[in-house]
């Protein structure tokens, strides 16, 4: 008797363990099954629309999508293998060795299409399309992959696209940034990415346990990117990056009124395309290029501002009542500060604020720049925008920097002595600036008074924006400043011995300035700022050439760009 | 009082048997071919067969079992004896005769005769004061004659190679010496006399059989070979939940993520369609069928019919527990149907039989 009840404990105790185990399963780890049964059998095939087109202010389109074609494999409907890579290796000529190592790399399971070649042509591609009924393994897709039209035109307003890297993965993923995913390097590109960028779309199917295709579960169309419409004018873009083309520097116009950037180009550029066709060998020169093609100069870098930076003198000057425009100061060709001689370019005798700034007399803002003070340049400065962020769009904006005696003493636990405030006065020294400042600060004489927000992207997905960028800040000088400021720059141009003199000839009156500025090593940095037609300003412009000689150089471009857009009908 | 048991165990089998078609249907009507999709039918048949045999062996004196016992013992050693030499090879094992239309699997008629076999040795009776024989047993009658008995299709049986069901008999046997007056002294000697050379035993078992039980101690070894099944099985079980994803609606076994999910793994097919509350009361019913063998087995005088319900009962049970267990990754993984729901003629038809019997072993017990 004691056996028997023993006997069915046992048996009592073996079916408690198996409920006991089926709890544990179905209860307990429930959920964590239930996800690997989801994953089991349920896949995700892609599709993708495309990235959103990058237009000109008129519409036009600077960068839009072209299609390209990619062959892939389905292993499940492939029948004879070595049949199929024969015959894709003869149209498209890649061996069959190849084909065998991708196919063979990149499979996953029998229901996922494996690419084997991309961005075939278009005639292969029909070739190909045509064995359909044969091989229904072999599935030619389209992709729309980034054009660019223009090649290199805008390239750093534009940016490029390449599959992302591992640093904006990790800042991106919580945003359905996947890895893979072609996004945005530099530029629009990059700043927009979330709004360029297309929304992947897709079947969700379900497959069984050998990978094949065994019913659609849902469907999600995929969705193009928004478009992103700039300030840049194509025309003057074009004329722009014809007259800069083989000149290392950078060249801005814009619209004085409003902020708009017209044109922005840097050389030495790049053309984006090399991303899309991948062209490793072109990209890795470009990358190890010393003259660095990626940097947009007019935002990303500073130079001291030289000769051109005389305006914030002026302005300082004529608002702190230490000089007016009657004053005059004689230049012998020099003049001592403390003990030390310094000397201007020329000898120009007895010189007015405007025959100074017509001439770019060294003397005459020495002067100028002592009766003022170190610190109150400084301030001026960063009144007219220099020396802090324009507060641009486009990533990696330098403040550019202007010094100042407390500055120094602070951080480098020197005096500041008058012949810093000298050096400082023209320009040289320590003070740096970026062309976009400069041509900012130009503005604000072109449409007397009003610094403003310098902008590139006028509207994304048709929504103007526009209207929150415009926005005029009043620089509180008097007005008479300004006047007599910009008639200066304007004899910069038309009196016989101003220093953009070479400008006179156009049939629009220019104003402007010129600046040559002293490097350590290598030829001088050539500016030129300037703003037309005088009258009524259209137009900003600033070129920069690195190393390019003296400002007259700058001047010489500025001349070419200006007559361009003339015959073109522009102004 | 008589039929009650009858009536009791009809009907839980049915049910049973019922949802055992119900998942085969469900893990083979999408598959390709007539041939898979018909399987459910033939499922069916074999029941009715079944079900016959069960009302068969029900009004069949189980005594008469006693007198044909060495011919049952005999001719199901025939048969393993012949599946040895021309059995079908089927799933990588030797375990099917191929017999007119349909294979037929010894090894699950071997079971049931042995217990007969057993039930009969154990309960043979003095003839001089009628008392049990198995009481006054040496160890050599006790333990090593009946041993060698059972041994001899034992051997057979694994040689196939069907561990499962080898080791299924070795239970059985210990579990009915368990239940007879054998001195519990001997069984430890037996019991210990198995298990002491076991390490030494590895070394015969075929190369899957050890993959297998290494497998079950960490399936995650190979998950696309060995450890596949236990893992997709499992995950069928888990992902059911507690209310299951419903009739028809199982990825892992509509899917075929799930080997061999209408045989050996039809309690994960089941469990993943009706979740934590039908699996449980599945297990409930097979719990309840094997108490009736019980509760037969303990109300009947027949000391030969005792000890063949016990018989009955605990082969039922250790082939569901194993079955359930191996399911859910408690057990290593060895080719036991599930009694009732596994589809296959042999195990159907033979525990039929053995219900039958034991409905007939409780009719009959007021006749003594």
């Amino acid at each position: 008797m004691e056996r028997k009840i023993i006997l069915n404990l046992a048996v009592i105790l073996m079916f408690v363990f198996l409920i006991t185990g089926l709890l544990s399963l179905s209860i307990i780890q429930g959920d964590k099954f239930r996800r690997q049964s989801d994953s089991n059998c349920i896949r995700l095939i892609s599709q993708s629309g495309s990235r959103g087109n990058i237009l000109d202010r008129n519409g036009e389109i600077i960068v839009d999508n072209k299609i390209s074609y990619d062959v892939m494999i389905l292993p499940q409907d492939l029948d004879h293998i070595d049949q199929v890579f024969t015959l894709i290796s003869r149209i498209l000529g890649v061996e069959v060795k190849e084909l065998r190592a991708t196919f063979k790399k990149n499979f996953i399971s029998s229901s996922v299409p494996i690419t084997v070649a991309t961005n075939i042509e278009l005639k292969s591609a029909i070739a190909l399309g045509e064995y359909k009924t044969e091989q229904p393994s072999i599935i030619v897709v389209p992709k729309p992959l980034r054009h660019y039209p223009y090649g290199a035109l805008a390239c750093h307003v534009v940016g490029y696209v390449n599959e992302i890297d591992r640093w904006r993965l990790t800042k991106l993923e919580d945003y359905g940034y996947k890895t893979k995913d072609i996004v945005g390097f530099g530029g629009v590109e990059e700043k927009y990415d979330y709004y360029l960028r297309q929304e992947e779309g897709g079947l969700s199917v379900e497959v069984n346990h050998r990978g094949k295709f065994m019913r659609v579960l849902g469907f999600e169309p995929p969705r193009n990117g928004k478009d992103v419409q700039l300030t840049l004018d194509i025309k003057i873009q074009k004329i722009v990056e014809e007259n800069l083309s083989g000149k290392k520097g950078s060249v801005i116009v814009m619209d004085p009124l409003s902020g708009e950037i017209l044109a922005l180009a840097n050389f030495p550029n790049f053309n984006p395309a090399v991303f899309v066709s991948k062209r490793s060998k072109l990209i890795s020169a470009l990358f190890n290029d010393p003259d660095s093609p990626f940097i947009n100069r007019a935002i990303e870098s500073s130079y001291p501002p030289a000769s051109v930076f005389k305006i914030v003198l002026a302005s300082a000057g004529l608002e702190l009542k230490k000089i007016n425009p009657s004053t005059t100061f004689i230049c012998p060709g020099w003049t001592m500060v403390g003990a030390r001689k310094f000397s201007c370019w020329e000898t120009h005798g007895s010189e007015d604020i405007f025959q100074a700034i017509a001439h770019s007399c060294d003397v005459f803002f020495y002067k100028t720049g002592l009766l003022c003070g170190a610190q109150n340049i400084h301030d001026y400065a960063l009144k007219l925008g220099l020396g802090r962020n324009v507060g641009f769009e486009l990533a990696g904006e330098t403040s550019g920097f202007i010094p100042s005696p407390l500055w120094r003493k602070i951080n480098k636990f020197q005096n500041w002595y008058d012949g810093d405030t000298a050096n400082l006065s023209i320009g040289q020294g320590d003070c740096l600036v970026t062309p976009l400042q400069v041509t900012n600060m130009l503005a604000v004489f072109a449409n007397h008074g009003y610094i403003l927000n310098p902008y590139i992207v006028k509207a994304v997905g048709g929504m103007d924006f526009s209207g929150k960028k415009n926005r005029l800040i009043a620089v509180p000088f008097k007005k008479n400043t300004f006047e007599v400021i910009s008639n200066g720059l304007a004899r910069v141009v038309s009196e016989a011995k101003g220093t953009a003199n070479i400008l006179s000839s156009l049939p629009v009156k220019v104003a402007g300035k010129t600046g040559t500025a002293q490097v350590p090593h290598g030829a001088t940095h050539a500016w030129f700022a300037g703003f037309f037609p005088f009258d009524k300003p259209k137009y900003v412009i600033c070129v920069f050439l690195e190393n390019g000689g003296p400002g007259h150089a700058a001047a010489v471009i500025a001349k070419q760009i200006i007559e361009a857009m003339n015959n073109q009908g522009l102004i | 009082m008589t039929r009650n048991s009858f009536f009791k165990i009809l009907i839980i089998v049915l049910i049973v048997a019922v949802l055992g078609v119900l998942s085969i249907y469900s893990s083979t009507y999408q598959k390709e071919g007539t041939q898979w999709q018909d399987i459910y039918k033939r499922q069916m048949l074999w029941l009715i067969i079944g079900l016959a045999c069960f009302f068969f062996f029900s009004r069949f004196n189980y005594r008469k079992l006693w007198d044909a016992n060495y011919f049952i013992y005999g001719v199901a050693l025939f048969f393993l004896f012949l599946v040895f030499g021309l059995g079908v090879i089927r799933l990588g094992a030797q375990r099917w005769l191929k017999i007119a239309w349909f294979n037929f699997q010894p090894s699950e008629f071997a079971k049931l005769a042995i217990i007969i076999f057993l039930a009969r040795y154990f309960s043979r009776k003095s003839i001089d004061d009628t008392s049990l024989l198995s009481g006054k047993f040496g160890i050599f009658r006790g333990i090593i004659l009946p041993f060698i008995f059972v041994a001899v299709p034992m051997f057979l049986i694994i040689e196939q190679p069907d561990l499962g069901s080898g080791l299924m008999l070795m239970l059985v046997f210990v579990g009915l010496l368990y239940l007879t007056n054998v001195r519990l002294k001997y069984i430890f000697v037996l019991l210990s006399a198995i298990i002491l050379p076991l390490p030494f035993f590895w070394h015969f078992l075929h190369d899957y059989q050890k993959q297998r039980l290494l497998v079950f101690l960490n399936p995650n070894i190979d998950p696309l070979g060995a450890g596949y099944t236990v893992i997709q099985s499992r995950i069928a079980i888990g992902s059911g939940g507690f209310w299951g994803r419903g009739w028809l609606h199982g990825s892992q076994s509509q899917l075929y993520f799930l080997p061999e999910s209408h045989t050996d793994f039809i309690f994960a097919t089941f469990s993943e369609q009706w979740g934590f509350l039908g699996s449980s009361l599945l297990i409930l019913l097979y719990y309840l069928i094997i108490r009736q063998g019980f509760i037969i087995a303990q109300r009947t005088q027949d000391s030969f019919g005792r000890l063949l319900a016990y018989g009955i009962s605990l082969l039922l049970a250790l082939q569901v527990f194993i079955n359930i267990a191996m399911n859910m990754g408690l057990a290593p993984v060895v080719g036991l149907p599930l009694p009732l729901m596994s589809y296959g003629g042999s195990s159907v038809l033979v525990t039929f039989i053995a219900l039958g019997i034991l409905v007939n072993i409780d009719r009959t017990r007021n006749v003594f």
